[in-house]
């Protein structure tokens, strides 16, 4: 080929017009792409080249597959719901149910929504029992069970503490000693009287409050994913802000949904991970330092309180597990960040099925990662 | 006082002088008082049965489960998964019915059923519950024919002492009543328009899991079981509109369209209806399937004042917004010579110009001659709420109020405030309507149509 210099100025021109024109069809096809993908089902290839040897070509007789999603804000998250299946006016219904059923929780179990149940037990546990409604109840209890098994570790009462830390007002505080004592008077979910047979709910002593934050968004995965499986979906994907995630069956040709965990001293900085894992009907969920937080003179304080003491765990950055439910994983990774490394062994031995990865600081800058897996 | 100072609210003297006219007192004995305090416990529940645990039959059931005046003996629904879920959600593991649901009303140990099914199954049940004995509650609208009307009724006299309450919940809502007694005694000045809306954005279609259920999930998008937004959004708005005029409406007309949903629904996506009362007042009603920005709300407008209210997800809220009638409005008389008020300011004033300013409409408004204590306390709240020092009041979930006055009213032998009588205007309303938009005519109540349709045309003097 001639150097550029010597070619003539129509020539230039010619190839000049030539590639824009290849650059206009290239992006015009790009658009395409894009917007197909998520507002309407997209047919998936039934003709699905496989990477694995001696995979004949699909079965004929195989309907055609469609994949939608869809990603709203709810819990003052963005949840993201992905779906497949063979009906593709089915699938934005469901994915619609689904969103429903995520508002649903919210409505119930939001402590920022003074209407919820959640609130009003939280007004007037305190003057006298309060009747619960059965599902409320019932999730009450099962937090009690993991606050149990955990000597307290999980406890949804730290609701005044993290009030007293500021972590409600988004500002950050440290609050002097005597207000910790005096507000951890009021933290323990030993205080809790609870009536199975009459499904009330009473505070013994006033100014406790229920935080369901921790394990809410967790219920709400699982009973996405419940009605996911009612109506037939096998492969679908349900994250609740990319803290809890849930991946059902495995996307077409893939041994399971590919997650990369956040690199927990640069969270958003997609070039760099702590990990990559792949759920096939298994959750993952994360407690970070890096969620919420502030900083008072070098010092991180994130919204993990340790029941115990009244202040922020310190010396952990986060904490990703792998279990079979988003209320599992939920419970779990708050425990496994306040218990540490060490305890954690002596936990995990007696609740089987559980990978734990722990992110420790290690120097400055730096990470360390610990795997603990029964 | 200087305008300056009004910048910032209403003055503490109007603010009282509109307050007084909402009596609460009236309010709460029309309730009935016990209705209005927190769920008691009844020495003798009652035993009802509930048939219906589709989408709003698990919204009542969710509301009952925390009700001691009643306990749920069973529950009745044909979709199977429908049924397991109402037994989930009521949480006192009654028994299930899922073939038939007279055998619930053959049941002895049952007092009172809750009738939460497709539309047109609600005057059939209706007619067999009381046959059968029992108390009824059915969701709104009660009758879907216009012949059903009178049979009902018969139904009801031949059973004087069952109770017959329908599902129309804002009757039920402390603040509704305290707005509404404000249009009653004059707060709004003359009221001669209501606009309500009800839009959506959705499809109304549920997913289904078994496609043998797909017409009976989805009813309410077919005329054989439904009467389509008019039924299932207007009926409550058209009956608040009634309740303001305390009358009927002489006619109406209206345009639907299947415009924008074009699936196999047969029902209007999109309804726009004018209900003319008497006195050339009017109630306009809009209900679309493809924009949510204005929600749900309903809009009453006099020459006074503007009272803006919706019931909300879990309890009403309600802005009142007083205004100065124009001087040469009609009901304005000119004062005769010799009566002459002096007040006059010197001194620079400013006025906020086009600024709305509202009071919010409180559950518990002040009785209708209140002390100087009680004046000094209401505007002391307002002015707290005003600053968010205060929150605003929440008015009681009305669906859980009406809940307590159905068993309230069984055990007291009253009937209900939502009784068959306004249950059958409300229906009527919705019956014409609809048949105003399917005939694309005026549609005109029994026995007015030879009533001019507005009194307000010019008299020759």
């Amino acid at each position: 080929m001639r150097p550029l210099r010597c070619l003539s100025v129509k020539r230039l021109l010619l190839y000049f017009l030539l590639g824009v024109v290849l650059i206009h069809v290239f992006i015009g096809w790009r658009l395409q792409s894009a917007t197909a993908l998520g507002k309407k089902p997209v047919a998936i290839s039934g003709q699905q080249n496989s990477s694995k040897e001696g995979k004949e070509r699909t079965d004929p007789a195989q309907k055609e597959l469609f994949r939608f999603d869809e990603s709203r804000v709810s819990m003052a998250c963005t949840y993201t719901v992905v779906v497949y299946g063979t009906d593709p006016k089915q699938l934005p219904l469901i994915v619609n149910a689904a969103f429903e059923e995520i508002d649903r929780i919210d409505q119930l179990m939001s402590n920022y929504n003074p209407d919820s149940p959640l609130s009003q037990i939280n007004r007037e546990a305190a003057k006298h029992p309060v009747v619960v409604e059965p599902e409320l109840f019932d999730f009450i209890q099962l937090c009690l069970k993991y606050s149990q098994e955990s000597d307290g570790a999980f406890d949804i009462t730290v609701g005044p503490l993290m009030k007293s830390w500021g972590f409600y007002r988004g500002e950050g505080r440290i609050p002097w000693f005597f207000e910790i004592w005096n507000v951890m008077r009021k933290v323990g979910y030993q205080r809790l009287i609870l009536d199975p047979h009459e499904r009330t709910i009473q505070f013994s002593v006033s100014g406790m409050e229920l935080d369901l934050g921790g394990i809410a968004k967790g219920y709400a995965v699982d009973r996405v994913i419940t009605l996911l499986k009612e109506y037939g979906i096998q492969t679908g994907f349900v994250s609740a802000g990319g803290s809890t995630i849930y991946g059902l069956g495995a996307p077409p040709n893939r041994d399971g949904w590919e997650i990369r965990i956040r690199d927990p001293l640069a969270p958003n900085d997609t070039n760099k991970n702590g990990g990559t894992v792949h759920l096939k009907n298994r959750c993952l969920s994360v407690a970070g330092n890096y969620e919420k937080f502030f900083k008072v003179r070098g010092t991180t304080y994130s919204h993990i309180m340790d029941p115990h003491t009244g202040y922020p765990v310190q010396g952990m950055l986060s904490v990703t597990v792998l279990t079979d439910s988003g209320v599992e994983g939920d419970a779990i990774d708050d425990v496994l960040y306040v218990l540490g490394v060490e305890k954690s062994k002596a936990y995990l031995e007696k609740h089987l099925g559980i990978e734990a990865f722990f992110y420790l600081p290690d120097g400055d800058k730096q990470w360390k990662m610990v795997n603990l897996k029964n | 006082m200087p305008e300056s100072q009004q910048s910032k609210g209403l003055s503490r003297r109007d603010f009282l002088k509109t307050s007084a006219v909402a009596s609460a007192t009236a309010a709460v004995a029309a309730l009935g008082a016990p209705a209005l305090i927190n769920s008691q416990t009844l020495q003798d529940p009652v035993i009802y049965g509930f048939i219906g645990a589709g989408r709003q039959g698990n919204f009542h059931l969710k509301k009952l489960s925390v009700n001691r005046m009643g306990r749920c003996a069973v529950i009745c629904d044909i979709y199977p998964p429908n049924l397991e879920q109402g037994v989930k959600t009521i949480g006192s593991n009654p028994d299930k019915e899922l073939q038939d649901y007279r055998r619930v009303l053959d049941r002895k140990d049952i007092e009172a059923v809750f009738i939460v099914t497709p539309y047109h199954l609600h005057v059939p049940m209706v007619l067999d519950a009381l046959s059968a004995g029992k108390h009824v509650f059915v969701e709104k609208v009660m009758m879907k024919e216009e012949d059903q009307i009178p049979r009902v009724y018969e139904a009801a006299q031949a059973h004087p002492n069952q109770v017959l309450q329908v599902g129309l919940q804002r009757r039920y809502s402390a603040i509704y009543n305290v707005a509404i007694q404000m249009v009653h005694n004059g707060a709004l000045g003359k009221v001669q328009f209501i606009r309500a809306q009800w839009h959506r954005n959705g499809s109304w279609k549920n997913p289904i899991k078994d496609p043998a259920f797909d017409r009976i999930l989805n009813w309410r998008l077919y005329r054989e079981y439904s009467g389509g937004l008019m039924a299932e959004l207007g009926s409550h708005q058209v009956d608040v509109a009634d309740w303001a005029y305390q009358s009927e409406p002489i006619s109406v007309m209206g345009v639907g369209g299947l415009d924008y949903w074009k699936d196999d629904r047969d029902i209007y996506d999109n309804v726009s209806v004018i209900f003319e009362y008497s006195e050339g007042r009017k109630f306009v009603f809009t209900s679309i399937c493809n924009n949510a920005s204005l929600d749900f709300s309903e809009t009453i407008m006099g020459d006074e004042g503007t009272i803006e209210i919706t019931l909300g997800l879990n309890s009403a809220k309600a802005t009142f917004y007083p205004e100065q009638k124009a001087p040469d409005a009609p009901t304005n008389l000119v004062k005769t010579a010799n009566v002459q008020e002096q007040n006059w300011w010197a001194g620079a004033t400013v006025k906020n110009r086009g600024r709305k300013i509202g009071v919010p409409i409180l559950p518990n408004a002040p009785s209708k001659n209140p002390s100087f204590i009680e004046k000094e306390i209401m505007y002391a709240r307002k002015w707290l709420t005003e600053m968010g020092v205060l929150e605003v009041e929440k008015d009681r979930d009305a669906i859980a109020v009406e809940e307590e006055h159905f068993f309230h009213c069984i055990r007291e032998g009253k009937k209900p405030i939502s009784n068959i009588d306004i249950g059958a205007a409300d229906s009527r309303s919705v019956i014409f309507a609809n048949r105003a938009m399917d005939m694309k005519q005026k549609v005109f109540w029994p026995g007015k149509a030879e009533v001019p349709a507005s009194s307000s045309e010019p008299k020759k003097v």
